[in-house]
This record gives structure tokens, sequence and C-alpha cells, in this order.
């Protein structure tokens, strides 16, 4: 079975079809992952553009700096190609191309979010399947377990789980959203302030 | 023949220690400290307290991928990887390579390695608790294994010894199944935690501690004359304290070691075999590759410490073949491999706690709560034997639970910035039964890039560890909901196996009778009493807590005695 076959099986055994822009996206995809050892994922500059808008949507830029003034868009880019694999890179793929086939660019801001939630509310469901659940696993680590499912995290948890480690751990989101302690020196129980910042380490 | 003598000379010492990590270290330092000239023998590569800390001090932004782990150094850490996120892109550097160091797998084994200076001590837990008079009589109590040729009481002096060098935090509660040791200040428990400390005692009679830890919540004099100072809270322990705060083999044994000026640390050079000399009928020395070089090597001493952590000590025992232990040293017994043990966890709860709002923390405590065993104990009676130990504890929630909550946009990342809601969470470590055909062995034909053959796992969890499991959740899924707690999911990990726990014990166990153990009550292989072996490999059963200070605890005794046998010329 070639690649092309091992998508389309993914596709059906989720009970879809795919659309011809998602098709060709995905020959192109194809192309690319067997003309280059190890990068297996490519944006366009229009599906750059679409992943910058949409991360700057669930962070924007308030009093405080927003995702795209601390680089999260290219941050997005380089961890879906060093940090996952062909599912996600495919999910993610599936995800850009039925935004740009829905013309997301020349939305305007309140179809914008109505597009946005609308994801949001099919990822939920797509992300029921998975039974998260976090497993304690030592005194401080945490393992966050999925039921392994034969397909990629969905687009807009890939947008947003990547969205806020970008923002939330750049020096200016950090430093911007938190009160920072590289060092604390000690260790007290304390009574919250109304309106404070949480502390970051 | 002239060549070889001075080779002899010029390679020969006391003792020599293979390993260098929890209690390689500490027996290089208990030797050391008693006058013997000690070689002490590290098959990965040199890193040095502070310097080689590499991450220690970096900024979150100064990772590139942000702590997460790259697709490439995910497939060069496929065992640690299963784990979860433990070998990542900050702590990374302290966990070995295990597609350069491949092991077979007849049934999974989770085997995590940590192959340079001060071993696995770098990046443990540094849970620290005394075993119970119980854990050393239940084997023969209950007709499981072999009984302990010790008691509570022989290792008794020798927990206070180790807790007072290593410094261990906590809390004394007089309880007969977690004895007290001798304390720095505890560290402090988070309001919610306080409430269901009090519940646990109201509802199930049950205690609740805090952990207690090897980090100095208040270094003492002999610390600091050592260069180690209190904990700063920043519990980013795993990527090397700079302050020397949490006790490790580099921050902790091997200064000390140093300090008498008799230790010689070789570094980059696997022990591939003990050499045994026929005549003499004890062990003259060890053959070593250097694992860069190749280069074959022999070093001569008195008396030789096997600390290589329990598989790679099993290993090597079986990898010495002489005409007097043709299944290799000291296996006269067939049980060199067997009986492996390990803590299972992975099962347990995690809950949301209501209130509470107006109570934070400044800090972040490298520990969590611990919750004794309460199984099998006093009157408590199960279908299964033994019992486990909970760790867990609140916090309040991040940043990241935007991942998993609805919503974007301004006030969404308003919201992200103020402390979450609490939450809590508990996971157990099992007591791992021995079992003989849970065990370990060389591969017949693979070899490993220095042409020593692989290790074959071939154990897995039995009977009683997996009805053990099931309550382990169920009890944690209970307590949570009696302290009135909400949203409770409980967890049992199905592809956890042995080993994940990386407490890997058994493989040389202690006991009476040579026919049956391969180490007597002081840790000498029976039947070639110059080699001694005080790793995990030594333990005769698992008990349910952490094993390290109990390791470190058998390691001072068995060095006290080999020095004062060699004094006395038994050796």
């Amino acid at each position: 079975m070639n690649r092309r076959d091992a998508i389309k099986n993914v596709a059906l055994l989720l009970g879809g079809t795919l659309s011809a822009p998602t098709l060709m996206a995905m020959s192109r995809w194809e192309e690319l992952t067997l003309n280059t050892e190890g990068v297996l994922f490519s944006l366009t500059e229009a599906q750059r553009k679409i992943v910058a808008e949409v991360a700057e949507m669930i962070i924007p830029k308030t009093d405080t700096v927003g995702a795209k003034d601390v680089g999260v868009p290219a941050f997005i880019e380089m961890m879906m190609k060093d940090c996952y694999a062909q599912p996600e890179h495919l999910s993610f793929m599936e995800g850009v191309t039925a935004l740009e086939q829905a013309k997301f660019l020349d939305m305007d801001a309140s179809k914008r979010t109505e597009t946005l939630t609308k994801l949001e509310t099919d990822t939920k469901e797509m992300m029921k399947a998975r039974q998260v659940k976090q497993t304690k696993m030592g005194d401080n680590d945490d393992k966050e377990d999925m039921k392994a499912i034969p397909k990629g995290l969905p687009f807009w948890r890939l947008m947003k789980e990547l969205t806020l480690l970008g923002y939330f751990t750049s020096e200016a989101g950090l430093k911007a959203s938190f009160e920072y302690v590289p060092i604390p020196t000690k260790l007290e129980v304390i009574k919250l302030k109304p309106n404070q910042k949480a502390y970051a380490y | 023949m002239n060549l070889n003598i001075k080779a002899q000379k010029n390679n020969s010492f006391d003792a020599i220690v293979v390993g260098s990590g929890m209690t390689g270290g500490f027996a290089a330092k208990e030797l050391t400290e008693k006058g013997l000239k000690v070689l002490m023998i590290e098959r990965g590569r040199e890193i040095k307290h502070g310097q080689d800390y590499n991450t220690a001090t970096k900024e979150p932004w100064e990772f590139d991928h942000r702590g997460r782990v790259p697709v490439h150094s995910a497939e060069e850490l496929w065992a640690n990887k299963r784990f979860g996120n433990l070998a990542n892109e900050e702590t990374g550097g302290f966990f070995t390579n295990d597609k350069d160091n491949p092991y077979v797998e007849k049934r999974p084994f989770d085997w995590i390695r940590a192959y340079h200076t001060g071993g696995k001590s770098m990046h443990w837990g540094r849970q620290s608790y005394r075993w119970n008079k119980q854990d050393f009589e239940a084997n023969a109590k209950e007709g499981v294994g072999v009984d302990w040729p010790i008691r509570y009481e022989d290792l008794e002096s020798w927990y206070t010894y180790v807790e007072k060098f290593v410094g261990v935090s906590g809390q004394k509660e007089g309880l007969d199944v977690l004895p007290d040791g001798h304390f720095l200040p505890p560290m402090p428990m988070f309001p919610p935690e306080i409430h269901f400390k009090k519940m646990m005692l109201e509802k199930f009679n049950r205690p609740v501690t805090i952990g207690r830890v090897a980090n100095l919540t208040q270094a003492q004099s002999e610390h600091v004359k050592s260069g180690r100072a209190s904990c700063q809270y920043r519990n980013k322990c795993a990527r090397g304290c700079p302050y020397g705060a949490y006790y490790s083999s580099l921050a902790g044994a091997i200064p000390a070691a140093n300090a008498t000026k008799r230790l010689t640390a070789l570094h980059d050079s696997i022990v591939s075999e003990i050499i045994y000399d026929e005549k003499l009928q004890k062990a003259t020395g060890v053959r070593v590759i250097n694992q860069k070089t190749m280069k074959v090597e022999e070093y001569f001493a008195k008396i030789i410490f096997l600390n290589a952590g329990a598989m790679n000590t099993a290993a090597l025992m079986l990898n010495s073949k002489s005409n007097r232990f043709p299944t290799g040293l000291g296996n006269d017994s067939d049980q060199v491999g067997r009986n492996i043990m390990d803590h299972h966890l992975g099962a347990g709860a995690t809950a949301t706690v209501e209130g509470f709002l107006d109570d934070y923390v400044f800090g972040q405590r490298p520990n969590a709560l611990y919750i004794p065993r309460f199984r099998n104990w006093g009157n408590d009676k199960q279908s299964y034997l033994r019992g486990f130990g909970y760790q867990g504890g609140a916090s309040r929630a991040g940043w990241n639970r935007g991942v998993n909550n609805d919503g974007f946009g301004a006030s969404f990342k308003e919201d992200l910035t103020k402390p979450g809601n609490w939450t809590i969470g508990f996971g157990g470590f099992g007591e791992v039964l021995p079992n003989p055909n849970n065990r370990m062995y060389l591969d017949p034909s693979k070899k490993d890039k220095w042409g020593i053959p692989m290790i074959v796992f071939d154990a897995a969890f039995g009977d009683n560890e997996i009805a053990m499991r099931k309550d382990m959740m169920n009890s944690a899924m209970e307590m949570l909901d009696a302290a009135g707690f909400k949203n409770i999911a409980g967890n049992n990990r199905q592809d956890v196996h042995l080993g994940l726990g990386i407490h890997e014990m058994g493989t040389a166990r202690m006991g009476r009778d040579p026919k049956t153990s391969v180490l007597n009550a002081y840790n000498q292989v029976h039947a070639c009493k110059n080699v001694f072996v005080t790793d995990g490999a030594a333990m005769a059963s698992s008990s349910c807590v952490n094993p390290s200070i109990t390791y470190m605890a058998l390691t001072a005794r068995a060095a006290d005695f080999a020095v004062k046998a060699l004094k006395k010329k038994d050796l």
C-alpha cells in the first residue's frame, strides 16, 4: 500500500470522503514527502497567512502582545515539522485546507469567529473518541493519556495547543501574562490578591 | 609477561566499584572514607556537578521546542518515551539513547537508563522512605520468594546514617507502616491537601503525610561544607540542580569520595567481565572496554562492588563465565537475572476541587503528598498480597488548561493569565512480587556494538499486580469522592510494563540459602566472597516504597562489613 492509499484509507476509516482541494493538497504534500527526507510538512504562503490569522484570533493583541507579535505562526510551523509525524501532518493540512476552501481570509471578523466557534464544537466531538485523561506518573509528572485512534489530532486542537505553548512560553508573552519568578528561593502558601496574575517559573 | 605485571601494578586498587549512580557513588564514598584506594568505573560519559547541567538555568523561551520532544529524538529515546514526557528537551541529556543501546523484549520491558556520571540519581524522584519491619518479614510469612537474611533492625542505624548525609525532609508521624527517619523540616501542604488529610483520617483512618524527599529544605553545616545549598523551589530538579539542593551521587557522594583523594574515576568504560581466579577462588579484577576507542584493559582489586543498576549488574555476572562458574559468576542457584521486580504505577485518579480560590502558592514544590500503604495492613485483608502507597497532591491549573477549555480571543487570553481552579490527583506505587519466571538473560547471538551480548527481557506483571492495580484506581476514586472532590476520573494505564517504575530490582537476590539466592546477609556473592552487589539487584522483595534510600543503606552497611573483613584479612 502506498502513502496515498494509506491516506485515503484513513479518510474512509473516519467515515468521510475528502474534498477535491484536500486531495490536491495531499497530493502536493505527497510529492514533498517523497522528495525530502525527514521533512513531511510544508505550507503555502496563503496557508501560512491562515495559520497566522487563526493564532491571532486565539491569542489576539490587546493591551498586551498577541500571537503574531511573539512569532507564534512560525513557531507552529516549526513545531509541526519537528515534533509531529504523518498523522498530525495530515490532519493539520486537512484543517488548513478546509479553511482555505471556505475562503477564511476573505471573511469579515464576525464570520471568522463563527467559523472558528463551529470548528471548536466539531473538534470537541472528535476529541471525545480519544477519552483524554491525565495520569499521575510520579511526583510532578503528569501524562496525558489518549485512546489511540488511527487519525492525527484535529487541526483546531493542534492550533490551540501550539498557539498557547508558543505564546505563553515566549519571552514577551510570558512576561506580559504572568509574574515571572525563575528563582523563587522559598515555598509559601499565600492568599491570592484580587486580579493577581499567576506566577510563572 | 613484563608488560602484564606492569599493567597489574598500575591498574591495581584496593576496591573497584562498577557504576557511579545512586549506589556506586555511595560505595565509592564509603570505601574511600574508610581508607581504601578505589577505582570507580562508569560506562557513560563524564558529567561534572554544576558545570555540565546545560539546561539548568535556561529560560523557558530558550528551548527551541519549549520542552517538547522532536520526532528524531523520540526515536532515539524510544524506551524513555513510554513513560511520557520525561526525557524531554529540558532533561533528555540525562537519559540514555535507546537506539544506540538496544535490548531484546521477549515480553515488553520498559528499561529507562542513565549512562553518565551519577546515573539515575540525576533524575530520581527523590522520595525517601524507610522500609517497615513487615517488609522484611513478609516473604517468610507468606511463603513468597526467599526470606530476607536481614531485618529492619539490621538496617535501622544505616538508614539514619544515609539520611543525615543525603538530607531528607519530612514529617515525623510515628507510624509502624512508614518508620520515621532523621528529617530536615517538612515542606508545606497546600490548603486543599490539608482538607484531604483531615477527611482521610476522619473517614478511613488513613494517614496522609507530606512526601519525604531528598531536597535540602534547610541545608545543615555538613551539607554546606560540601557545597550544597538549600532548595530554591524552582522544581527543575531533573535538569540537574546547580545548588546541589537535591541529593544526587554527583552532588553528594562523589565529591565526598573525591575529597579523600583516594578515588580514581574512569568514564566511557564498560565493564564486560569480572575476572575470576580459579586458584585463588576469588575475583581479581575486571575487564573493561572503552566505549569510544574499543580498547580493552584490565583492572585489579581486592574487592569488587557491583553497582551498575540491577539489570546491568546481573548481565555482567552472567557474562563472567569461568570453569568454576560456567553459567555466570555467582550463579550456582540459577537465580541471577531472575525475580525481576519494580513498582507498578500509572493507576490512580484525578479530580477537580471546588473552592479554595483565594489560596495560592509562591514557589514550586518539588514534592507531593504521600499516603502510606493501608492495604493488607492491620485489620485490612484483600484478595491480593501486599499493598501500595500513593503519591500526588493538589495544584492550581496553569495556562495549559486552555488547550482543553472552550473559547478563544481576548477574554480567553486574559483568563489564562490567572491561576486556574485547583485540581488534585494521586497515583499508586504498588509492590511487585518476586517470580523466578520474570527474568532477563543474555541473548545467545545478538551483541551490542561493543561485542557484549544483548539483554533479553522476559517478564510481566502477574495476577497479584493486576488485581492490585484495579484497587489502586478504585481506592483513589473512593478517597477523592470521600473528600468531596468532583469530576473524579480513574485511570489504570494498560500500557505499563515492568521497568516503567524505574525501580528495577531483584536480579541477584539476598537470601539465607546459597541454593536459592545469590547474596548473603552482607551482600557478598555466596560463592565468591570478595564480590559485593549492593544495587537494586540485591533485593529479595520490593516493598511499595521508593527504593533508593534502602539501596544506599545496604551499600553503606556492606562497605562497612567489607572494610572490616579486609582488615581482618578475611577477604
